[in-house]
């Protein structure tokens, strides 16, 4: 019988036995009990903690609030374009492309909620988002007073820029102004007039801001902000921008003393009243694109085959002294393959933009040639009504190869604001204003419905409703959490 | 540190204590048989009653325990025998068992900790214990078809037909939405891992992203592992039992125990099967006249000519799934183990090759590993044991599933109508394309492509533990048990795709040529302390208490690398280089500590068992990484034994109440910023539209079980009945927040699911003459499951397809199980998306029976599901490309019949079968394609014989010679149209299980085995 158990075979001395009982239970103690065990960081992508200490975060971060505000402006432009029949896309198979901004909830004269015409909200409130965690990162960060002030210039800039993209497309429904720290609290809603007088103050704030920011700012912008990349030069396009927030606010029942706003800033911007060729016109502030990993423009020629010019751009074009169309439109509009919307959605066009004919045409958000239309918009408020009729010449002359207006300061206003729309429209094409622009002078029943009858008739929106995902979140709320129009 | 340091010091000096070794001790020895024949038993413990140690009896039955001095009690138990007790006086020295077999799986023990066990008689909670011999009657791809109808209470399915593996073990249903679904495999003590992971199939087919996806024919890799190494498998259920796993536990536990040495001459035992396998079931394919009847389906000029050729005047119809899936090349499996021990040393050793055919050309599986396991006695305190396990597994499962690429057969052939030869190499080496469904790059030949292309996998994976155990104290009444363990699992996968440039559908995306590499790499270890104070004073009132504390402290890490490049090089088959490329670096790591505390006493003669103990837990996924989270449960039995009448053997009622957790996904904790991507050359961040919850906390389930457990005349009927309702709270939900706070979606813990479920199992000897012997057991279970509430609007379940297809929402106060899709059970006949089917069945009953009659064996496992709706996207698609083998046949009125409940589907008219449930679908009804998945199949079915000595004694040194004949999914019958209910294109997930799109068929499988032994 073989010994199946055999004790003290391996005999082992008591000290021995402590001595193994000891490190293994010594491995275990250090390795298992420490909290600090369990303290393992993400690899995968930079947690808000970790990277705000990092030495490159504010650089990233600034970046991030230009991307944020790029990626929504393809959007907003072919959105305001659609409704404001500047532009259509024709997507084959996807007539919601058109049914959904131009004709909406059928027979109802409304953008539906749950459908696609809901943009320019999600988007710059992400970046409104970016925005508060950027200045909290800048407060608290070592950088010197100035530069602080520099970057806060900057973010607050970028605040106003968004929220005016937000109250331009929902008009007098109003806005939220405000970013909780903690998400998933409601934030109210503000009224329009609310939300331009913050808008103005957050620009005037930010202004406030660069001229006391030094010399250059703590990071580096990319080269759509050539010539306003140091915070004297980035407050020039601040002031642009706040001149257009004040013109917008004018408009909206911030009147004559918003005119005055309008004024001012715009005196302080960049605007060069000398301009007669396109690059001095086109002096201004843009966003940039590149060929993958970065971003193509989204409304090049060359890859958006499915954006489609309004016939109307074509038989409104001016005509020049020798009877060809306006310079703009012929540089501006192309031909294309006749397309329509499925289903009878539409009508068929024929033409199509050739504004930004490749991936990397840069994409602007405000330009010289807005400044001198925007200039004689205020001249006109404010009395002056020859001094807008030479900006107006200067455009007609200059950008359209036209004849000066007939037009005289003994002109009706509403003539002269007629000439400054219509210029500001071939101007200023697929750059995201002739829709805003037409509701801001009460001329939306302007714009050509191109089906006026049946099922599939057209109407003219006159704001983008809230998301049905915002209003989920607001219903049975009371003023001011809940949400307007919902 | 705090209270975990103070346990720890406490064991530490408990371990260093000064050896108080009882100096009063005498050797008992005896002999172990089996009652009736007489043969010896080995592996059968020896011990004292009450301790949880004891010696193992070698291949003559033979054992030597040293005992203290005075009266003892002896227990002999071996699995798959009743126990016995002997009763030995102080001047006795010999003890002889002769243990009766235990049919009724009454004996045995079962785990109840870390560190401990309780009797299966005494136990509180139900348990389902499988051991070696019922596990590998027939052979399997992977333990879960091992498994499949042996366990109470567990939902077993194959995911597709593929070899190699691929299955899924749900345990009295889906505890979690976005967390983890699977049991948790505890393999010797360590946690192992059942990842699947893609190996990136979706390069080639598309199905969903450009490098890999659930979709992809995923293998989870319980595949590693061979069935032949396991002893026995007990799966834990209820939180009560599985409490002791603490955070990781609402899906239960499935504790695999592999084969150890005995002491005693090696015994060598060498196994080799040959087998095969054919095609279970084939959907048919349309057949044609004329070309008349083809032309509609021609899907473009291309076709048309090829239409016009082949039909010249008549079609030839050909059976394209017979060809493709049609290989029935032979299957080998061939193990070799030896086990024995010397002094004081045992050991177990075993390697293994098994070798799968694919049916379909190109493909099969190859599981090549080896183990050891050594335990060694030290001395009379001290023993250690250490397991060491490696494999490498290696599949070519092809292409199948969803796919966008044209690439995958079951999909294409629905498409295609088969009246053209394509299995034939042309002279040019190629074959012919496809002229069907377009003709162009949105197709292929499956012929070719699986011939053509790579879509490997391999895995090498290393496991291994090590165990201390330390007796420090052994006295007749008190035992004290000191533990430690420690272990590791790590297995690395390649996952490697090519489809050459010259292939039929690669100009598609306007690149040619399609590599991948896909690798992952994960390590998981885990470290364990425990101590068990055991008091037995004697007496009838109390017979035990046993009293355990301990920790654990585990982490897995797993990276997962992909590159997959388009536009290669010709024969180029890496994705440097290529025009396209596409990268994926994804790494996750957990850290877990733990500590409990475990008692469980007996009463009253081992009539009444109470258990009370919790365990804390706290994991680095938690969002307070400090924080312990607690565990409790309670439970209690008691037996009454000859209640009645003496044919009444015994009746045990039991309850139990616990609680355990699902801990967060990794990264739920987490305030991340996303990569805002580039803009003027400069990187950026920005917020990410999910944000984590530094909040963040396990779900907890909370779960009662009552149950009886009974035997009759003289264990000739066992009876186990189990009701359990479980609720599962604070789930981890995706909150959607507020648009205008500028971020997307918020994980959040919240809601409430629910399970309310009855599991039973009969077992019977209905004949025992002489030599015959007919055993029979039911396993009957079913359940049903409940969304109770959620904070969050409804949402159908992640990587749902859309409402077109079916699939299961979570809507608070509904089933969970139902599946919502298109129907036009609107006001007035509008479709919307609502409540259709619901896919649990009513239940699942198995039926497995044992006859042995002298030296032959015949066992047969029959599965029986009744009810469940499967979403038959298969059939959707053959009917969308005409080619259904039903297609022409005669429709009815309607598909869908009128009910009291439902209106009728559309009116067919003049269409025919296909023609109307494709036309019906198209009109927003999808109740036509979500069908009855009910089935009979007959899983497993063997004849073993058990050959002679004398036949044996021919082979020179052989002691046993046995043989045995073999199938596994031998049959199956149902009213399913496709290929096997079973199947699910999504593979291991918590809800759609139901989703049948175009999969790598079932097949039947055969073996022929010689076992002999030495």
């Amino acid at each position: 019988m073989s010994t199946i158990n055999n004790p003290g075979a391996l005999r082992m001395s008591k000290t021995s036995l402590r001595a193994v009982g000891t490190l293994s239970l010594a491995s275990l103690t250090l390795t298992a009990c420490s909290k600090d065990t369990l303290n393992i960081t993400n690899p995968n992508t930079p947690s808000v903690a970790g990277a705000s200490s990092d030495p490159q975060a504010l650089q990233l971060l600034a970046t991030g609030l230009l991307r944020q505000n790029r990626n929504s402006r393809g959007g907003f432009i072919t959105e305001t374009g659609r409704f404001g029949r500047e532009a259509y896309v024709y997507t084959p198979q996807e007539g919601r492309n058109t049914s959904a901004y131009l004709i909406g909830i059928a027979g109802a004269n409304r953008l539906d909620p749950a459908g696609f015409a809901v943009g320019s909200w999600s988007g710059p409130y992400g970046n409104l988002r970016d925005v508060f965690n950027f200045k909290k990162t800048v407060t608290g960060s070592t950088l010197s007073a100035d530069q602080k002030r520099a970057a806060l210039g900057f973010a607050k800039t970028i605040e106003g820029i968004e929220l005016l993209t937000v109250i331009a497309t929902r008009d007098t429904i109003g806005a939220v102004v405000q970013i909780n720290q903690d998400a998933s609290q409601l934030a109210p809603f503000v009224s329009r007039d609310s939300t331009y007088r913050f808008i103005l103050n957050t620009l005037d704030e930010a202004a406030a801001d660069l001229a006391a920011g030094g010399a250059a700012f703590p990071f580096a912008l990319n080269s759509g902000f050539a010539g306003f990349n140091t915070p004297s030069t980035f407050r020039q396009f601040n002031r642009a921008m706040a001149a257009r927030a004040a013109a917008y606010y004018a408009t909206a029942g911030g009147g004559a003393t918003a005119w005055t706003r309008a004024r001012t800033a715009l005196d302080a911007s960049f605007i060069n009243l000398n301009a007669t060729s396109a690059a001095q016109y086109n002096v201004g502030v843009y966003h940039p694109y590149a060929a993958s990993p970065d971003a193509p423009n989204p409304l090049a020629t060359a890859t958006n085959t499915d954006l489609y010019a309004h016939m109307s751009i074509d038989a409104d074009a001016p005509l020049k002294a020798d009877g060809s169309k306006d310079n703009r439109f012929l540089a501006k509009i192309g031909s294309r393959p006749t397309r329509n919307a499925p289903q009878g959605l539409g009508v068929a066009s024929s033409l199509g933009f050739q504004i930004y004919p490749a991936i990397t045409t840069p994409l602007p958000i405000i330009r010289n040639e807005e400044l001198i239309l925007l200039r004689a918009e205020i001249l006109l408020a404010t009395g002056d009504k020859a001094g807008a009729i030479a900006m107006i010449n200067n455009i007609r002359v200059n950008s359209g190869g036209l004849a000066p207006t007939t037009l005289t300061a003994a002109s009706p206003d509403a003539d002269i604001v007629t000439e400054i729309l219509a210029q500001k429209r071939y101007s200023l094409l697929l750059e995201g204003h002739r829709w805003i622009d037409m509701r801001r002078y009460g001329r939306l029943n302007q714009l050509p419905r191109d089906l006026t009858t049946g099922v599939n008739a057209h109407f003219v929106a006159r704001v983008q409703p809230l998301p049905q995902s915002e209003c989920l979140q607001r219903v049975g709320k009371a003023a001011p959490l809940a949400g307007p129009g919902c | 540190m705090g209270r975990f340091t103070t346990l720890v010091a406490v064991l530490a000096t408990t371990a260093l204590l000064p050896l108080q070794a009882s100096a009063q001790t005498r050797d008992v020895t005896g002999k172990v048989t089996m009652a009736g024949a007489g043969t010896p038993l080995v592996d059968v413990t020896v011990g004292l009653v009450g301790q949880q140690v004891g010696v193992r009896t070698n291949e003559r039955g033979e054992y030597r325990i040293r005992v203290p001095q005075g009266e003892v009690s002896l227990l002999a138990r071996g699995l798959g025998y009743k126990r016995q007790t002997i009763r030995l006086a102080a001047n006795e020295n010999t003890a002889n068992f002769s243990l009766e077999k235990d049919v009724l799986q009454l004996e045995g023990v079962t785990v109840t900790g870390a560190a401990t066990t309780t009797d299966r008689r005494v136990a509180a909670t139900a348990v389902a214990t499988v051991n070696a011999a019922e596990l590998n009657r027939v052979p399997a791809r992977s333990l879960e078809g091992n498994l499949a109808g042996k366990v109470a209470g567990a939902r077993i399915s194959d995911n597709s037909g593929a070899p190699g593996g691929g299955a899924q073990i749900q345990i009295r249903g889906a505890t979690s939405v976005l967390g983890q679904g699977d049991p948790l495999y505890v393999v010797d003590g360590i946690i192992i891992s059942n990842a699947g992971i893609s190996s990136g199939a979706s390069a080639i087919s598309r199905a969903s992203g450009s490098t890999g996806s659930s979709q992809d024919q995923v293998v989870n890799r319980l595949a590693d592992l061979n069935p032949n190494d396991i002893e026995n498998i007990e799966v834990l259920k209820s939180a009560a039992a599985t409490a002791i796993y603490g955070s990781r536990a609402t899906n239960g536990v499935v504790v695999i125990t592999t084969k150890k040495g005995a002491s005693g001459q090696t015994r060598w035992n060498v196994t080799q099967r040959l087998g095969t396998q054919q095609l279970m079931r084939s959907l048919g394919h349309r057949q044609y006249a004329t070309a008349a009847d083809a032309l509609p389906f021609a899907g473009g000029p291309v076709g048309e000519a090829a239409i016009r050729e082949a039909c010249n005047p008549n079609c030839t119809n050909y059976d394209w799934q017979g060809q493709l899936y049609g290989r029935t090349d032979p299957s080998y499996e061939t193990l070799l183990s030896a086990s024995g021990g010397a002094g004081n040393t045992r050991y177990f050793a075993s390697v293994n090759d098994r070798q799968e055919s694919g049916i379909m050309i190109n493909t099969g599986a190859r599981r090549t590993g080896a183990r050891i396991n050594l335990d060694q006695t030290i001395n009379s305190k001290l023993t250690a044991s250490m397991g060491v396990d490696v494999t490498r597994n290696f599949l070519q499962r092809g292409l199948g599933n969803n796919n966008n690429a044209g690439v995958s057969p079951t999909y294409t052939f629905g498409y295609t109508p088969a009246i053209v030869d394509l299995d034939r190499k042309l002279e040019n080496g190629r074959y012919p394309l496809m002229p069907f469904d377009g003709g162009g790059s949105g197709t292929a030949n499956p012929f070719e492509v699986l011939r053509a292309i790579q879509s490997d996998e391999q895995v090498f994976r290393q496991a291994g533990n090590a165990r201390l155990n330390y007796s420090a104290i052994a006295t007749g009444k008190h035992s004290v048990q000191i533990s430690s363990l420690m272990g590791f699992d790590r297995f690395q996968q390649e996952g490697v795709q090519y489809s050459p440039n010259y292939l039929q559908f690669e100009p598609a995306d306007g690149f040619l040529g399609t590599a991948g590499q896909n690798n992952v790499s994960s390590l998981q270890t885990n470290a364990g302390l425990n101590a068990v104070w055991t008091w037995t004073p004697g007496g009838s009132l109390i017979t035990s208490f046993t009293t355990s504390v301990g920790g654990t402290y585990e982490r897995q890490k797993q990276d997962v690398y992909r590159i997959r490049g388009r536009g290669l090089l010709p024969t180029r088959r890496i994705a440097a280089g290529a025009q396209d490329i596409a990268t994926e670096d994804t790494r996750t790591e957990f850290r877990d500590q733990s500590y409990y505390v475990n008692e469980q006493a007996l009463f009253l003669n081992e009539k009444l068992a109470v258990n009370v103990g919790f365990r804390a837990d706290r994991s680095s996924a938690n969002g307070d990484r400090e924080k312990y989270y607690l565990f409790p449960k309670y439970s209690g039995s008691y037996r009454f034994v000859n209640p009645l009448t003496s044919k009444i053997d015994e009746v045990k009622v039991r309850g139990a109440w616990g609680q355990s957790g699902n801990r967060p996904r990794y990264g739920d904790r987490d305030i991340l910023y996303a990569d805002g991507g580039l803009i003027g050359g400069q990187n950026s961040l920005v917020s990410a539209g999910l944000l984590g919850n530094t909040g963040i906390k396990p779900e907890v389930m909370n779960e009662l079980e009552f149950g009886l457990d009974a035997s009759f005349l003289k264990s000739r009927i066992g009876f186990e009945f189990t009701r359990y309702q479980r609720k599962i709270t604070d789930l981890l939900l995706t909150f959607p927040l507020p648009p205008s706070s500028g971020l997307g979606n918020q994980i959040i813990n919240g809601g409430q699911l629910s399970v309310l479920g009855n599991e039973a199992v009969i077992s019977l000897i209905p004949v025992r003459k002489g030599k015959f012997e007919w055993t029979s057991r039911v396993i009957y279970n079913a359940n049903v499951q409940y969304t109770n509430d959620i904070p969050v609007p409804a949402f159908p379940v992640p990587g749902s397809f859309g409402a077109a297809y079916g699939r299961n929402r979570i809507t608070a106060n509904t089933r969970s199980s139902y599946i919502w899709s298109n129907a036009p059970l609107g006001a007035n006949g509008a479709v919307r998306d609502t409540i259709t089917y619901d896919s649990n069945p009513i239940h699942i009953t198995s039926f497995n029976n044992d006859i042995s009659w002298g030296r032959f064996t015949v066992s047969a496992l029959v599965d029986w599901r009744a009810g469940g709706a499967v979403s038959n996207m298969t059939n959707n698609l053959w009917d969308e490309g005409g080619q259904s083998r039903d297609y022409d046949d005669a429709a009815p009125a309607t598909i869908i019949p009128a009910t009291t409940n439902q209106p009728a589907s559309a009116v067919c008219g003049t269409r025919t079968l296909g023609d109307c449930r494709y036309f019906t679908f198209n009109g927003g009804d999808t109740r036509v394609y979500m069908q009855n998945g009910s089935y009979v199949k007959l899983r497993e079915v063997t004849l073993n014989y058990d050959a002679p000595e004398a036949w044996a004694k021919k082979i020179p040194g052989a002691r046993s010679l046995r043989f045995n004949v073999s199938g596994r999914n031998l049959a199956i019958w149902t009213d399913y149209w496709g290929f096997d209910p079973e199947f699910n294109n999504f593979g291991n997930s918590n809800f759609n299980r139901f989703i049948d799109l175009a999969p790598f068929p079932p097949s039947r499988q055969f073996f022929l085995s010689v076992d002999v032994g030495f």
